[in-house]
């Protein structure tokens, strides 16, 4: 699977969790920051994320995401170790 | 940013606290009187919130032990059990616990956070994958930071959901350990034990289940959910603390692995920390023979339980689950959450008060501990508290 193309499925399920807080959710939107996921957003949003992809993401990889788009490059490290 | 710039979401909420002239979080309790009865800012006060589930911390037994051990042990161990040496006692309450078990072994831990932290990184380790509910307490979460094991998480009480999962794992997840606890905290709800094992076994998974909140509580002998729900030979760890409904303060593990003695060494909560103190640990062994004995306490444990439950859901709150040593009424909005505990409060009753993110979902609630201690009086004047918020609905009569 591209990234392009997990990227966009991706913006599709974090919408919801967005709230409107940003007019367009983008690779360079943050989860946090923008976005103002708290922890246990994340966590909600995480459990949504493993279900379309049907992977499951360990909670200590996630440390180092703050963006859409790097969720998107994790998600895709994530589909290939599992395929 | 300094340092400190990290403490200012705190420092905000501690203000939040300020302006509202509530502080839910810094309550001192001026005088304990009973097991259910203290003095907090000069009013005589129910004690609701203590998670004393048996009213062990006033059991004569318990104290005379305690006072025997602090005048022929000392006041303490000064040390780690590793480095400075156990005392016979540390490791004879061992051996009692596995034995009440009808476990292999045991391993007393400084509290019962330690236990998990203890037990979950001593066990997982780098590139190991540790399955652990939702809605687990924060020892489980900090033993899997610990650890340094991939953490997954399922969805609370959600046993397809772990089985989905530990599939994906592939060959890893007879590797894997799944961790859950028998009953949750916040809202006092059970897990689906049986469904649980059904699923580890399938994957051949290793099981360890924290009875914090179902020791002494459920069970004929009161070993917990373990026991109720007839699982407890296939649970390979059970991790329990003695803080709750044996009065005191620690915790432990009990398994029916060939290397739990060894566990302990690699075991860094257990290894370098000081050792329970002798007065402590006797009280603890006390209280553990009358815990098993107390069917009793748990008869009256679950009566006042219901009362309480029955008493809340005619007032039209909404509860957090069936009736049980845990109740817990969903309030909500966090402001309301606050005032309406300290109402209460003022009202002469103290229950604990838990808002977002320390809860399940988004709702604020007030967390109410039963114990076997209070009296039908004493919970009858809780729900008359309860009663007197102004958003309550006023109880039918006979009700």
């Amino acid at each position: 699977m591209n990234l392009p193309d997990i990227t966009t499925r991706l913006i599709q399920i974090v919408t919801p969790f967005g709230q409107g807080r940003v007019p367009v959710i983008s690779a360079a939107t943050e989860l946090t920051g923008d976005l103002e996921l708290d922890s246990l957003r994340v966590m909600d949003l995480m459990l949504a994320v493993e279900d379309e992809f049907d992977i499951s993401v360990p909670i200590n990889s996630l440390a180092d995401v703050r963006t859409v788009g790097d969720l998107a490059v994790l998600i895709q490290k994530t589909v290939g170790e599992s395929a | 940013m300094s340092l400190n710039a990290r403490l200012q979401a705190v420092r905000a909420v501690r203000e939040e606290l300020a302006t509202l002239g509530i502080d839910p979080f810094g309550v001192e309790i001026d005088q304990i009187i009973t097991p259910t009865e203290g003095v907090i800012q000069g009013r005589p006060t129910i004690l609701a919130g203590t998670n004393n589930y048996l009213g062990m911390t006033f059991n004569e037994a318990c104290i005379a032990a305690a006072r025997t051990a602090l005048e022929t042990a000392g006041t303490g161990t000064t040390g780690s059990r590793m480095a400075n040496g156990s005392y016979a006692s540390h490791r004879e309450l061992e051996v009692e616990l596995a034995r009440f078990y009808g476990k292999r072994d045991g391993i007393v831990f400084s509290t019962g956070y330690q236990a998990n932290l203890g037990m979950i990184s001593a066990l997982a380790g780098p590139g190991d994958n540790v399955l652990i509910d939702a809605d687990s307490h924060a020892s489980i979460y900090d033993g899997c930071k610990l650890s340094g094991a991939n953490v997954i998480r399922f969805r609370h009480n959600d046993p397809a959901d772990l089985a989905k999962r530990l599939r994906r794992l592939g060959a890893d997840a007879s590797k894997a350990l799944i961790v859950i606890e028998g009953v949750y905290s916040m809202l006092g709800d059970r897990a689906p034990l049986q469904e649980f094992v059904n699923v580890k076994k399938e994957f051949g998974a290793a099981l360890l289940v924290d009875e914090a909140h179902s020791m002494g509580v459920l069970g004929e002998r009161g070993q917990g959910l373990v026991e109720e729900a007839g699982v407890l030979a296939d649970v390979d760890y059970v991790v329990g603390t003695f803080s709750k409904s044996l009065g005191n303060t620690g915790g432990f593990c009990v398994g029916d692995s060939e290397d739990m003695d060894v566990l302990r060494y690699a075991s860094r909560p257990y290894v370098f920390t000081a050792s329970l103190a002798p007065a402590t640990i006797a009280a603890t062994r006390q209280a553990l023979k009358v815990l098993e004995a107390a069917t009793d306490l748990r008869e009256r444990l679950r009566e006042n339980a219901e009362r309480l439950h029955a008493g809340l859901s005619a007032l039209g709150f909404q509860l957090g689950a069936p009736a049980n040593a845990v109740v817990a009424v969903l309030v909500g909005e966090k402001v309301e959450a606050l005032r309406f505990w300290d109402h209460l409060l003022k009202h002469g009753v103290y229950v604990n008060v838990m808002v977002p993110p320390a809860t399940p979902g988004e709702s604020s609630l007030l967390r109410c501990s039963v114990s076997a201690a209070h009296t039908p009086e004493q919970i009858d004047a809780i729900c008359a508290a309860f009663a007197s918020w102004p958003g309550a609905r006023q109880p039918a009569h006979g009700g």
